[in-house]
């Protein structure tokens, strides 16, 4: 833990040296990571699936600001649904206009849990979305993950019947009901939302308590909380629900929410103290946890030699004139002798 | 002699004012009422937008139903209730945005409030600099 602890501390270091190029670089890697899972997934616009393109787009998402990389983000999704018909592009706009009239409005702060949902769902972690957003947000980040939850099963309706839209024979409205009639009788889709909203709750409620390990708590319930949604919303609804994928994702969000409790909260519960006082108006229950913290030892390097060491010749002009003795000549015991006589 | 205490607390203002604060600062720039009354507006306007929006849809969806049964339906009742989700989507997004809005002023506002705080603390700092230097301009404290 110790070593951990030092290894966090050094990273914080570097981050507060280096983070001029740092954030943009970390803005860039999660953009890249972004794109190329919508890539993944749909990847019907030739000109886009491209590692060039991402890889621009990445770098313009590296100066811009987080909300930036949303909209392109969305901007990325509409063109690859014109890869496919225009009518998808035209209800891909439909639907992302709705959802930010009704909804994106209001949690412009957390807008990034819309791009990063689909992302979590091609990594096969969407579990992580909103255990994290209940450890480092707050409740307004259900809203953007259900979009995104939306977003994510909108564009595996279009890459799984994509044959159908992309054929001529299929008219417009037909199309257009096909979109409407996978994405509103989407069970897994519902499922998927409930589950967001109540893990997310209870991970925010918990870890928002002033109980010891409170966030490890929140982390651990929200991903069994998770897993059983899922099994048994499953169950009850007849959604073809994948348990081990289900599985995988509740034990790599409560890894992620562990990863995320070392970096952003770092305390140390052992040494927790209790205390209680009172004035004319109030009684304080106060408790003080303090943060784990190593003081990282300072390396100095020091030359030990046989030969004294050179002294430079232009002396400081402010400093007192001392008389250099060399550590070889110098009688310790014969001046301390001296001293001792003195008093 | 460089003072800790002044650049910790210049900084703080410094990160206030490129951050948060340069969205509280456009916020107190309003009354509260012009606020939240701009902000009814702009969500009269885009909840009409997004209500044809979901009208078009449906209207897209049922095309063919429509088509068969316009004949026959009762077009009053129809419009009434066009008209009545439209009210209640309204009524519904204005008490949404009205809360929003307050709870983004109240915010902005002890933002502010801080921020000017720490521009007269900042004041006093500068203040009891120039009587220590003897540099004094007349003015009083």
């Amino acid at each position: 833990m110790t070593t951990l602890l030092e290894m966090k501390q050094k990273i914080k270091n570097f981050y507060g040296e280096h983070d001029s190029w740092l954030l943009p670089l970390l803005k860039f890697l999660l953009a890249f990571l972004v794109f190329q899972s919508i890539n993944s997934t749909l990847g019907f616009l030739e000109a886009l699936d491209n590692i060039f393109i991402v890889l621009i787009l990445s770098i313009i998402c590296a100066v811009l600001p987080l909300n930036g990389m949303a909209v392109l983000g969305c901007i990325m999704i509409v063109a690859h649904c014109y890869g496919v018909g225009v009518e998808v592009a035209a209800f891909s706009v439909l639907l992302l206009l709705l959802l930010m009239i009704l909804f994106l409005r209001f949690t412009s702060q957390d807008n990034l849990a819309l791009i990063l949902t689909p992302a979590a769902f091609s990594f096969h972690m969407p579990a992580a979305i909103p255990v994290g957003s209940g450890l480092l947000r707050g409740p307004s980040c259900a809203v953007p993950a259900c979009c995104g939850v939306i977003l994510y099963y909108f564009m595996e309706v279009v890459s799984d019947r994509s044959t159908v839209l992309q054929g001529k024979e299929t008219e417009s409205v037909q199309k257009l009901q096909i979109l409407l009639d996978a994405l509103i009788n989407n069970q897994e889709m519902w499922l998927n939302i409930l589950a967001f909203v109540v893990v997310l709750m209870v991970v925010y409620l918990i870890s928002r308590t002033s109980a010891d390990y409170s966030w490890r708590i929140g982390d651990a319930a929200g991903s069994v909380l998770y897993i059983l949604i899922m099994i048994l919303g499953g169950m009850f609804l007849n959604v073809n629900i994948n348990i081990g994928s289900v599985i995988l994702s509740g034990v790599l969000a409560a890894v992620a929410g562990l990863l995320i409790e070392f970096a952003a909260l770092g305390i140390d519960y052992s040494r927790s103290e209790t205390t209680q006082f009172e004035d004319d108006e109030y009684v304080y229950y106060v408790k003080a946890v303090p943060k784990s913290f190593v003081a990282q030892s300072e390396k100095k390097i020091k030359n030990i030699s046989s030969e004294p060491a050179e002294v430079p010749e232009e002396e400081d002009e402010e400093a007192a004139p001392v008389e250099r003795i060399g550590e070889e000549s110098f009688d310790f015991e014969k001046q301390l002798e001296e001293s001792l006589k003195d008093l | 002699m460089l003072d800790v205490q002044k650049i910790k607390k210049m900084h703080k203002l410094a990160v206030y004012e490129s951050g948060e604060g340069k969205k509280h600062l456009a916020i107190s720039n309003y009354y509260r009422s012009d606020y939240i009354g701009l902000a009814l507006i702009k969500n009269f306007f885009l909840t009409t937008i997004a209500y044809g929006l979901l009208l078009l849809g449906w209207a897209g969806y049922k095309s063919d139903y429509l088509m068969n049964n316009l004949h026959r339906m009762n077009l009053p009742l129809l419009v009434v209730a066009v008209l009545g989700g439209y009210i209640i989507l309204l009524v519904v997004y204005s008490v949404l945005t009205y809360i929003y809005c307050t709870v983004k002023y109240a915010k902005a506002q002890k933002g502010i409030q801080e921020y000017y705080k720490g521009l007269g603390q900042m004041k006093k700092i500068y203040d009891r600099e120039d009587r220590r230097n003897g540099r004094i301009t007349g003015r009083r404290n």
